[in-house]
């Protein structure tokens, strides 16, 4: 596979031979992203595939994927790197009876191999001969001070620890950041990126993805869930089922050896499709208590 | 080739400054990096085109939902060679004089447009000061009781105890408790050759949450003008982060009067500033209007949100309901005080109270000063749980 993108037909063929079914628009950004060496900051709806943009990136660059899940209090020291503090002391304490000098003895505990490296000092790192793809998942969790400080590691990919030195990226990572709205990410850090808000799938779109997913299932099927979820997505529960849902619930179905979706089997299964009991309650309702809505729901 | 590249930059940039217009952010950056894009893709496909200004100049969803819409109207415009940043004030002036319907939907453009404008005091109030029922007599707002003030303020202090306190996840160092600090005492410990003799510990950080304030001035609401204005200027002593609304049919920010100015000072401020006073009340859009002007600035998961109000809402019902859920969505907590809820046999049934009641955390009544320290206590046991 080639590690270069030259047009964006090729990104397009390339994501579809990777199994990511992906629109034009969203290969054009990955295209310009790759060209111009900057971030790709995605939003969308949960489960719409936005951190698969980054598994299926590393995928298509052959090359590492690093991914850093973002969670409120995450500071540098478990996104950057830390001192491994107790086997710096095991080896002081090891050393006590030796004649080292002290210096000798810094020089040694301060080295990288008493280092942790955590995700974002590993994506530099990594970067010696080919580029890693860093996802960085969920940006929104994590606190204001974390993204002020991801704001100068992203501009320049470089790292200095005051023990060891500068290190720098020799290429720059492909850096893929995803947010789920929670709260509204800083202009500085979305600046620097290009922007893209993934949509829920059209009905080809949603078929094609089923069809690449989950080889061996039955064309009919597949249309039939599809346009089961198109329908569920129009009402306004509190979570629409996203792309993801739709693939669980189909790989649900498979397993249970059904091949055809009736009343009974979607009520047994409604746990895959919403996450909310309020949700599921409502469906059960307003939609399946009714003969007519029903069968909108089921027609294949 | 070159040449077409220019003429076509500086549309690019044209259109940037289109958006910046309609309220969009747009960053110089941002434009130099849409002119690098489209050095890389080839300009015969208009969709790439547009793909590659849209991922560059659109930063929300909400601007990424108007994109299509402005993109159409300028490049088709751009090709009939007119000025496109000339002709929007106009209508956006016609729609806030509409927008007392009942039914009145405000759509993301006049919205981006007006959290633009907010800067623009004079064209702002102008907006504002047309208004069917504001009252032309303005109430006298400074008949209170001066010592009032302190007693609100150590009534709002006893109220904002149990969210006045956030616990970080962050650390910092703390004295003799909480859990080692393992890079301190290693760092301290070299001096004595590795061997950690003193020890050193970090605590969680905690900082003061946030309290956004919006009350209620609205005629209705005058028979605790006694109450609402020590109330407001109570705030002065509530740490430093209150910010401070009233509305009735339109919102206005009144946090710099109440901190920084003295009492009498700030009463003829507030008085002068505020244009309707005593009018009717539009809770809907007066939310909207915080929420998109001051939403993304203030509201946090370190937000308190308090509002102040009878719930007797002229504006639009659907209006009121979504800004209710975006508000709870977005704050810490919500907390609406109402001076009719003191009564046992209150019900909340008035539209605007009955739409809004699911969004709100704790619904509480206040109608004197006396009642905001009974809430104090009350919210204090609600939190110890």
């Amino acid at each position: 596979m080639s590690s270069h993108f030259k047009s964006i037909d090729q990104v397009v063929d390339e994501l579809a031979d990777s199994s990511y079914i992906a629109d034009r628009a969203l290969a054009t950004v990955l295209f310009l992203a790759h060209r111009l060496e900057k971030p790709i900051f995605l939003e969308g709806e949960p489960g719409v595939g936005k951190t698969e943009v980054g598994i299926v990136m590393s995928r298509l660059f052959d090359t590492e994927l690093i991914r850093l899940q973002c969670y409120e209090g995450l500071d540098s020291s478990t996104a950057l790197y830390e001192w491994n503090y107790p086997k710096q002391l095991l080896h002081i304490r090891l050393e006590e009876q030796g004649k080292r000098e002290r210096e000798k003895i810094e020089e040694i505990i301060y080295s990288p191999e008493f280092l942790i490296k955590r995700p974002l000092l590993e994506a530099i790192l990594r970067s010696e001969e080919k580029a890693p793809v860093l996802l960085i998942d969920e940006i929104d969790r994590s606190d204001e001070e974390f993204e002020a400080f991801l704001l100068e590691v992203l501009s320049d990919f470089q790292i200095t620890i005051p023990e060891i030195g500068t290190i720098k990226a020799k290429k720059k990572p492909i850096v893929v950041v995803t947010s789920n709205r929670t709260r509204d990410v800083h202009d500085a850090l979305k600046r620097r990126c290009l922007y893209h808000w993934i949509e829920y799938p059209s009905f080809e779109k949603e078929y094609k993805i089923i069809m690449v997913r989950l080889p061996g299932i039955e064309s009919r099927f597949a249309k039939q869930v599809t346009r089961f979820m198109q329908k569920a997505r129009s009402v306004d529960f509190l979570k629409k089922p996203g792309i993801s849902e739709t693939l669980d619930w189909t790989m649900a179905l498979m397993t249970m050896q059904r091949d055809y979706l009736d009343e009974n089997v979607v009520i047994e299964t409604l746990g895959c499709i919403f996450k909310y009991q309020e949700d599921i309650k409502r469906f059960k309702e307003e939609i399946w208590a009714d003969q007519e809505t029903r069968g909108e729901y089921l027609t294949d | 080739m070159i040449d077409e590249k220019r003429g076509l930059g500086g549309k690019v940039v044209r259109f940037a400054v289109f958006l910046k217009c309609r309220g969009f952010k747009i960053f110089q950056s941002s434009v130099h990096d849409t002119l690098r894009c489209l050095e890389e893709i080839s300009l015969e496909k208009k969709e790439d085109f547009f793909v590659s200004l849209r991922s560059n100049l659109a930063t929300t969803d909400l601007e990424w939902i108007q994109f299509r819409d402005l993109f159409d109207q300028f490049w088709n415009r751009v090709n009939e060679a007119k000025n496109p940043d000339k002709d929007e004030l106009e209508p956006e002036r016609e729609r806030r004089k509409e927008d007392l319907n009942e039914e009145f939907l405000p759509d993301d453009h006049v919205d981006l447009s007006t959290a633009a404008n907010n800067s623009d005091k004079k064209e702002w109030l102008e907006g504002v000061a047309y208004s069917p029922v504001s009252m032309v007599e303005k109430k006298d707002i400074g008949r209170f009781h001066r010592g009032d003030i302190q007693v609100a303020q150590l009534a709002l202090k006893k109220m904002m105890e149990p969210f006045k306190i956030d616990i970080s996840r962050r650390s910092k160092r703390g004295r003799k408790s909480g859990d080692i600090d393992f890079p301190r005492v290693i760092r301290k410990s070299l001096k004595t050759g590795g061997i950690p003799f003193e020890l050193f510990y970090r605590q969680k950080k905690k900082r003061l949450k946030r309290l956004a304030i919006l009350a209620d001035v609205s005629g209705s609401m005058d028979r605790y003008a006694r109450f609402v204005m020590p109330f407001l200027l109570g705030l002065r002593g509530v740490g430093s982060r209150a910010e401070v609304f009233v509305f009735s049919t339109s919102l206005t920010p009144i946090t710099f009067m109440v901190r920084h100015l003295n009492v009498e000072k700030a009463l003829k401020r507030i008085a002068m500033e505020v244009p309707d006073w005593s009018g009717g009340t539009r809770i809907g859009y007066s939310l909207h209007q915080f929420n998109r002007g001051h939403g993304e600035r203030l509201l946090n998961r370190r937000t308190v949100v308090v509002l102040l109000s009878d719930g007797w809402d002229l504006g639009g019902k659907d209006l009121l309901r979504r800004e209710m859920a975006f508000l709870s969505r977005k704050a810490y907590s919500v907390i609406w005080l109402n001076p009719l809820a003191g009564d046992p046999d209150y019900e909340p049934l008035c539209r605007g109270m009955k739409s809004a009641l699911p969004y709100i955390d704790y619904f509480l009544p206040a109608d004197s000063l006396q009642s905001l320290k009974r809430v104090g206590r009350l919210l204090s046991r609600i939190m110890i749980h």
